[in-house]
Parts: structure tokens; sequence; C-alpha cells
């Protein structure tokens, strides 16, 4: 099974792909608060290169108090920009030149792995893992063989998390369908499934041996974002 | 027509990738756009479903050309559809008016940016004007303002039966947060909702012997004569008016006995709905009333609304600065009922802010 090296010396370089709405940046978000806890410095890095002023920055002051590195788009650097906002911001190109931790929030990750060649060094980056987020309730990934042909388009993918939900109508039902057929896809392709991902609302809703996999309950940050 | 979506299922979406799902179960089969935000992943997602459904699209040089593209489709009998927003927008008007000179059964999604000129790529409600009037016409549209990804949806899927029924332009007007928002909602193929679309179908290059077979079709954007657009000009608009009452829709909540109607239309009618449940509980008596047809206006609806309620203030709430109470005002004609405004152009509207604003002006 696929593990995480938390207490390795090791630094983490995580890149969250996966479609829109299928949780990217909710899962980067609770994944660098989790390293910050440990005691890790940790970067976030917004890197929507076709939405920049969308995603992480109306919450990325929140964010900055938490003790993050933020790398993203605000108000003050964005001033004319405009439609050209859609830029690369230079600090993204450069994370990882950050010390310690980098997570990297790959908006609009249907290109998957690829839209990393915009962040130098990345591609020789020994640490760096890809990991899509896949959402059982979206059109192009709700059955097994869609979920199967999402992830053979991605490309390179070193592991997955399953994340089904639907948003304030989440059910049990819904988690454990959609992640069951997310699973066998990823089985069926050797691709390492990295753990289920639940809001913690359901944290005690579930059953200890519903699966042998490591579940992690997640905090929802993006409805303060509005998208 | 293929099943696309099978079972009706809920899904986690942005409002954008919706309307694209919407127009492939509606039967669309090419889309013909030029990029702007915040439509883009219409287009992207259109893009991506297109080769996988057998659909077609054009990127073409500008949105002048793919209002013009959809123009000359819908005329060879394709179920044509364009998506834009703000500055394409502005230049779309030019084929929107060829639409509505040439009857034509045009779709076009517009979400709502900032603006004037280029403004924000992020939100606003300041296209209601040029959506509703924009043009050198008479504002011969149909003009569907969603406040959901569901509707949406729902929309989409009922605008083009609209539009080929009726050969009226037909538009969807949502706005940068409805696009990017995510939220759940239910897909459909509409056959198995008992909606039955309305096939396209060519409308030149007719069969048949003309004056012997059948009458010319004249489909006519420029006339030599004065009198010649004047008669077409006054029959397209007696036909406007005499489907309206099929044509208008609306939203209407606890005006029976309010004090003040808050009055809104698209994503601020969800705030609107909040606020007005907030007020109701702290014994303010507030009413809820929202056009969902800006062209054709639910006018005497809202009349009689303000008639049985007795409510002597009209709060019109819009992230624009007056749009919807212009449109309103020259519907109202004749009401007495004071009118106030909450006018936030260019950012969002939260209930919070319509509670502090009815209770400051009554």
């Amino acid at each position: 099974m696929f593990s995480f090296t938390s207490n390795s010396s090791q630094r983490i370089v995580e890149a969250f792909v996966g479609e829109y709405a299928s949780g990217k940046s909710e899962i980067a978000i609770n994944r660098a608060l989790e390293l910050k806890d440990q005691g890790h410095k940790v970067t976030l890095v917004d890197l929507d290169t076709v939405e920049p002023f969308y995603t992480l920055r109306v919450i990325s002051k929140q964010l900055w108090e938490t003790g993050l590195n933020i790398i993203s788009y605000n108000r003050e650097d964005s001033f004319g920009l405009g439609e050209t906002g859609a830029m690369l911001k230079p600090a993204a190109r450069w994370a990882l030149m950050n010390e310690g931790d980098v997570i990297l929030d790959i908006g609009y990750g249907v290109h998957g792995a690829r839209t990393l060649n915009l962040v130098e060094g990345a591609f020789e980056s020994p640490e760096l893992c890809i990991i899509a987020v896949i959402n059982g309730t979206r059109p192009m990934t709700n059955s097994r063989a869609r979920t199967r042909e999402f992830l053979e388009e991605l490309g390179r993918v070193d592991a997955v998390i399953l994340n089904t939900h639907l948003g304030d109508q989440t059910t049990l039902d819904i988690i454990i369908e959609g992640n069951q057929f997310i699973r066998e896809a990823a089985e069926e392709l050797g691709v390492p499934i990295a753990y289920i991902a639940i809001s913690e609302d359901f944290r005690g809703l579930i059953p200890a041996d519903q699966w042998d996999l490591p579940v992690k309950y997640i905090k929802r940050y993006m409805p303060g974002a509005i998208w | 027509m293929p099943n696309v979506i099978g079972e009706p299922k809920k899904s986690f979406m942005t409002g954008n990738e919706t309307a694209a799902w919407a127009c492939l179960a509606a039967g669309a089969e090419i889309m013909f756009g030029y990029p702007i935000t915040p439509q883009n992943e219409i287009m992207h997602y259109w893009t991506r479903l297109a080769p996988k459904y057998d659909k077609g699209f054009l990127q073409t040089e500008d949105e002048l050309s793919a209002g013009f593209t959809v123009c000359g489709s819908v005329q060879s009998g394709k179920k044509a559809f364009t998506a834009t927003a703000g500055p394409g927008n502005v230049l779309m008007q030019e084929p929107f008016g060829m639409a509505e000179a040439m009857r034509l059964p045009l779709l076009a999604i517009i979400q709502q940016r900032g603006g004037p000129s280029s403004g924000t790529v992020v939100y606003s409600q300041q296209e209601v004007t040029l959506t509703t009037f924009g043009g050198n016409g008479e504002g011969m549209r149909i003009v569907y303002s969603t406040a959901s990804h569901q509707e949406i949806y729902d929309y989409i899927i009922k605008g083009f039966n609209t539009a080929w029924k009726y050969r009226f332009p037909v538009f969807i007007l949502g706005d940068g947060y409805q696009a990017k928002m995510r939220e759940p909602l239910e897909m459909y193929d509409p056959e198995d909702r008992g909606i039955e679309m309305v096939k396209p179908y060519p409308l030149i290059g007719l069969g048949g012997e003309i004056g012997k077979d059948r009458e010319a079709e004249h489909l006519c954007n420029i006339y030599s004569l004065e009198e010649e657009l004047y008669e077409v000009v006054m029959k397209v608009a007696a036909e406007y008016e005499s489907i309206q009452d099929n044509l208008v829709e609306y939203s209407e909540k606890n005006c029976e006995d309010a004090d003040v109607i808050i009055l809104s239309h698209g994503v601020v009618s969800r705030a609107a709905e909040d606020a007005m449940n907030i007020l109701r509980a702290q014994g303010i008596k507030a009413g809820y009333f929202r056009p969902i047809t800006l062209r054709p206006y639910p006018q005497q609806q809202l009349r009689d609304a303000i008639a049985k309620s007795g409510a002597k203030v009209l709060l019109c709430a819009e992230s624009a600065y007056g749009q919807l109470q212009r449109l309103t005002k020259q519907e109202l004609y004749g009401e007495t009922i004071k009118m106030e405004s909450l006018f936030m152009p260019g950012v969002g509207i939260i209930d919070y802010d319509i509670v502090e604003k009815v209770k400051s002006v009554i």
C-alpha cells in the first residue's frame, strides 16, 4: 500500500491533480495544514494557470494566518492584470526553491502532471509525488470505466485519493458507492491508493471495518471561497 | 436522440460544466465560441465532450464571428449555440440583432463579468441591459436569469425548445459566480422527464417550387425602404407580444402580507430568499419576488404581488448600479410603491447586506 513519509528527513513535495470540483484545493489545504501541525515548514502553491482569481484567492488571507506560506494571487498584486492574470505567478515557477514541504494545488488539473512543466525542477525532483483526486459524483469519473479512462488520460499519477462527495448533499451511500468503483479502477491500473478523504462531518458515522484503506477526515475550507 | 445521461444521477459540478452537459443533453450539435472568462470552461468542457458524442466545435477569430456562425449554422438546421461574457457580449450584439431581425433560433449562454469594458473577469450582474435590450433593435429576445446549477441545466434545455419553437434568440443569463461555483444537481435526458425536444429544421434550402409548393422564405436583415422595415418590425413586435404570457416565469414568496418586497434576480435571489427568512424570523414582514425571465418581464405578476401585499417598499438588490431597477421601473410605470435600492456593482450580495438594508428603509 502507498504510504506517506511524513517522518522521513526527505521533504514532501506533492502535486494534486484532477477534475474541477474533484476536491484538489480542499485536499491540498488539508494536507498542508496537516504537515504544518506536524512541525513542518510548508508552502502551499495555487497553480491555477487558467483562472488564477478563483480557487484559493478568497481564502488566502485566512490560510496565511494559519502559518502556511501561500503562493497565490491576491488583490494587491493582481491590480491591473485582468485577463492577463492567467500568466503564472513568478513565485509559483520557483516554488520548489522554498525551504520545507511544498504542496501544489494544480487548478484546472485536467491536464494532470503536464502543468508541472511550469514549475522549475518539478520533473527532476526525486521527491515529487503526483496525486490524483477523484470524486465519483463527477460526470467524467462517475463509473469504474470512466474513472479508468480519466486516469489513463492524466498521464503520470503516483497515487489516487478517493474523494467521493456531493457537497452538502453527501450521504454515506454516495461515499461508499463512488469510492468503490474508483478503487477498482485504480487497482486495475496498478495505481496505489493513498487514502480515502471524507468530510469531518462524517466522523464517527463510518463503520471502522468499512475499508481496509486509510481514511482521512478533512475540514472543508472551500465553501468560504464561494466556489 | 441518443441517450447521453442515462440513469439520472446527482453530480457535483461547476456551472460552466453544467452548461456544456445541458447543451449536450438538449441535443445541441455544434458550439461556436471565442474564449473569455468566466465562460471558458463551457468551451473547454464542450470540446472534451464533442469528440465522444460526435459533436462539432469551432473557435472563431472573435465574438462577432462566433455569433454570426451560430446565425449561419441554425439557418442550415443545426442546433447551435455560443457562450460569452462582458466585452464578448458587447461584440455579439451585432449577430444577436441579426438573430432578432431574421428570427433565428440562436441560443447564447452569458456568464456576466464586471464592467464597464473589460471590468473584472470575476462576477457581476451588469449585463442585464445589454442582454435584454442590446443592439439596435427592440429587445425581441427571451432572457432566462438562472440562480443555481439545476436551473442552468433546466433552462438550457428549455431555452433550446423556446428558441426553436418561437424563433426568437434565447439567452441564458448566468454570472461568474454561477459559472465557477460547485454544487450538486441532477442531470437527466429530457425525454426521460417527458420533455419533447423540438427538432431543428433548416430555414433555407427548402424543397419544392416557390410560388407553387410553398411561399418564398425571406430571411432578411436589411430592407430597401422605410415602410418595408416598419411592417416587419411591427409584425415581429406583435408576435413577440402575443407569446409573452406563455414565456413569462417568476418566483414569488411571502408576498401576501409583506410590508417590503425584496426584488432580485439570478444568484442574488438566493441571498434575497435567505434575507427574507431571517427578517421574517425577526418579525419583519418581508416578501420575495424574482423575475426568472427578464425578457419578457413578469410585470403583471409583480404588480399583482404589490397590490395584494399592500407593501410600502420595493427593495431592488442587484450586483449592478440599477440595471434591474431601470428595467423594473419601465415595466411598473404608474405604480406608486416606494422604490429603494441596494446596488453593489461587480461584487456579491449576501443575506446580511439585504437584511441591513431592509432595516434601514422600513
